[in-house]
């Protein structure tokens, strides 16, 4: 057992090291012969257990003694140990690949690969705004099946993905999610339907807006004004003297906007959203479904990509 | 006579500027440090007269045949032998046994007696000689603190026609009675090669007052380079003996279908020979004789040897191969425990405290094997150690002892 743990752990030092390079060799040769009923022939195994009580014994005696005595059972357990640690690494791997967080889906501990957590930050909903009474949540408890989508502004494909993107405007990891979001939708020709929900400051006018342009003007010119939110300058969009502009410079009667906004009654529809949405348990933007399953958080591409493909890598 | 502190200025290895560098050295049985005469003949011969002796005409050729010749004359001085003719270079004693064994008359059914603790460059070539033609070896067993039996060995040499005998064991560090023996032998008509690599570095050796026949030894271990060896022999006895490597330098001349060897030592002298090394054993051997001394270094030994031995006998299970009285065991403490593996102490005396000691069989497995022992750690000290040095190397292993 000593030389399967040496042959990994010198296997690796041997990278950086000639000298662990051929101690690794040593216990390759050793591994080999075991595996093969034969006896290690290199005394590889005492060599290093030696190694190990010449460190121990000039700090503790009794430690060394008691190393010494337990050596097989003490590797065995550093075996089991590293075994563990091996699998837990390796589920860490795949889940940061595939959920882009070591602890699984949604999951903000802390991850080694992500230490800053970056890829599960989301935007809680703001207690002074209007979404007041957004109940904090669990991932698990996150679902699109008692949620109206039909309301929303989508873009429908054959494809057998769908997409939902729930996203504020004013978020930056929303915005930070958005262009990965969109590169998926384009890559993967998915079902896209796409929800506003202003959890930071008041940008419910931003919703009503959208409401209104899509009613007037369509999806297609709903969509560029979603993409223009999305992608200019926080701060501009945010502030509600410059939407006139905004729609203006996106050839959009703002007069005729502002007026069918009462018009069209913009503000019950966007509470009526709203009230879709909380149903989906969010607690905060961005939050994706796709094909029902729920990724909180801004993840990389990848992340996305494996929700759609078959095979994860494909 | 030089103290063991300036002693140790003349190796760099033990001066070395990073401390953690510094070796305690404990296994000069196996190969000896090299003073750094040594080293600078070698380094001056490559730097400045870098050429084969004995062929050429030019000046460094000249300069390298005088040293070679300069070299034979001083090992002839070193052992006391009657000639330089009578010094042949090798390799090292396992060359010089197998030179005899190979040019040497032997018939089938010939006898060689040998000692029961022979290292194996002194047991194989004989083994492999009864398989090739079925000579007869002969083993003498030694007495029950592995001293020679004298009386056992006047019984078997008994019709023997060579007696291969250890002149100072790497075993346990026991010198053998070496006169008596080639005493008792050439009555009864049988010659005596001796296997001095472990002598030759730790007490003066006179062949001719000795009367022995054959005697081999190591440049290694009598603080000279590796890969240098003396095999010496009695003139009229070389003369008798076949050929064993032949080639350049071994003949006076040669014509497609026949040949004509040089006389005594150059026909045994196949080849180049390795200049940097004979040049460098020469001041290895004056630096042993002449600059230290055998007397000093057999009074430094025993100094040595009783202190550790007093300090292993302390200890109930350790056992110490050979007699008792540490003045029998010359610069060899070489011990073992019962059903332990004594690398164990090698291996942790080297990561303990950068102690370097040999465990093993020493190439002595037949001893180890009739006596059914797994292995022994063995301490081999020479004139640079001190009794700090013991003192350090007494302190780990009763630590180590603590744990085992």
């Amino acid at each position: 057992m000593p030389c399967l743990i040496a042959l990994i752990v010198f296997g690796i030092m041997g990278i950086f090291s000639a000298s662990h390079r051929a101690l690794a060799k040593e216990a390759l040769s050793c591994v080999f012969r075991r595996v093969t009923f034969r006896p290690c022939n290199s005394n590889f195994k005492d060599k290093i257990k030696d190694k190990i009580l010449s460190k121990l014994i000039n700090r503790s005696v009794l430690l060394t003694k008691i190393v010494n005595k337990h050596y097989e059972l003490l590797s065995w357990i550093f075996f089991i140990l590293m075994a563990g640690s091996m699998v837990w690494v390796l589920r860490g791997g795949y889940n940061f690949y595939v959920y882009g967080s070591c602890n699984g889906l949604n999951s903000s501990g802390f991850c080694a690969f992500d230490p800053s957590g970056e890829n599960n930050k989301i935007t809680a909903p703001d207690a002074s705004s209007a979404t007041c009474g957004v109940v904090q949540n669990t991932e698990s408890n996150l679902t699109l099946e008692h949620t109206d989508l039909s309301i929303f502004p989508s873009i429908k494909t054959d494809s057998e993905n769908t997409v939902v993107f729930i996203g504020c405007y004013a978020c930056d990891y929303s915005r930070k999610a958005y262009p990965e979001i969109k590169k998926l939708v384009k890559n993967k020709n998915a079902n896209y339907i796409f929800a506003h929900f202003p959890v930071k400051g008041k940008t419910e006018f931003l919703s009503e807006i959208g409401y209104v342009v899509r009613k007037d003007y369509g999806d297609q010119k709903f969509w560029e004004l979603n993409d223009y939110l999305f992608t200019a300058d926080v701060s501009y969009v945010t502030d509600q003297n410059n939407i006139n502009s905004i729609l203006t410079n996106l050839n959009i009667d703002a007069q005729k906007v502002q007026k069918d906004l009462i018009k069209l009654k913009a503000k019950e529809a966007v509470q009526k959203e709203i009230s879709e949405l909380t149903k989906t348990g969010i607690f905060g933007t961005p939050t994706v479904f796709i094909n029902s399953k729920a990724y909180v958080g801004p993840k990389p591409f990848r992340v996305y990509r494996s929700a759609i493909n078959k095979f994860i890598f494909f | 006579m030089k103290k063991v502190e300036e002693i140790r200025k003349d190796f760099s290895v033990l001066n070395q500027a990073d401390a953690k560098q510094s070796v305690v050295y404990f296994d000069s049985a196996c190969m000896s440090l090299k003073p750094d005469c040594v080293i600078d003949a070698i380094d001056e011969y490559y730097r400045k007269y870098p050429a084969c002796a004995g062929r050429s005409a030019h000046k460094n050729s000249s300069i390298v045949t005088k040293k070679v010749k300069e070299a034979r004359k001083n090992v002839a001085d070193f052992i006391n032998a009657k000639s330089e003719n009578e010094i042949l270079f090798t390799r090292n004693t396992t060359e010089g046994i197998n030179l005899l064994a190979n040019s040497f008359d032997f018939k089938k059914g010939d006898v060689v007696l040998l000692s029961d603790k022979e290292h194996n460059s002194n047991l194989i070539p004989w083994l492999y000689l009864r398989d090739k033609i079925g000579i007869e070896v002969r083993i003498c067993e030694s007495k029950e603190d592995n001293t020679f039996d004298l009386d056992k060995f006047s019984e078997l040499v008994k019709g023997v026609k060579l007696v291969s005998i250890v002149h100072t064991s790497n075993l346990d560090g026991v010198t053998n009675p070496v006169k008596e023996i080639i005493k008792i032998a050439h009555k009864a008509g049988a010659l005596v090669c001796l296997d001095a690599s472990q002598s030759a570095a730790h007490e003066e050796i006179d062949v001719r007052d000795l009367d022995v026949d054959f005697l081999s030894f190591s440049g290694h271990k009598v603080f000279g380079p590796t890969g240098t060896g003396i095999f010496y022999g009695k003139l009229n006895l070389l003369e008798k003996l076949n050929a064993f490597i032949v080639g350049g330098d071994t003949v006076e001349f040669s014509t497609y279908d026949s040949y004509k060897f040089l006389p005594v030592p150059d026909r045994f002298e196949a080849g180049l020979q390795d200049y940097a090394g004979i040049i460098g054993l020469i001041e290895a051997l004056k630096y042993a004789k002449k600059e230290i001394g055998f007397k000093y270094i057999k009074q430094h030994e025993l100094e040595l040897n009783t202190y550790i031995s007093e300090e292993l006998a302390k200890y109930p299970e350790i056992k110490i191969i050979g007699p008792k009285d540490s003045a029998l065991r010359g610069s060899i403490v070489n011990f073992y425990i019962e059903n332990t593996d004594m690398h164990k102490f090698a291996n942790m005396l080297d990561g303990m405290a950068n102690i370097a000691i040999r465990a093993g069989q020493h190439c002595v497995h037949s001893w180890f094997n009739a006596k059914k022992i797994r292995n022994s750690a063995r301490i081999s000290f020479s004139i640079f150690n001190t009794k700090e040095e013991a003192e350090l190397l007494v302190e780990n292993i009763k630590k180590i002892m603590q744990i085992i």
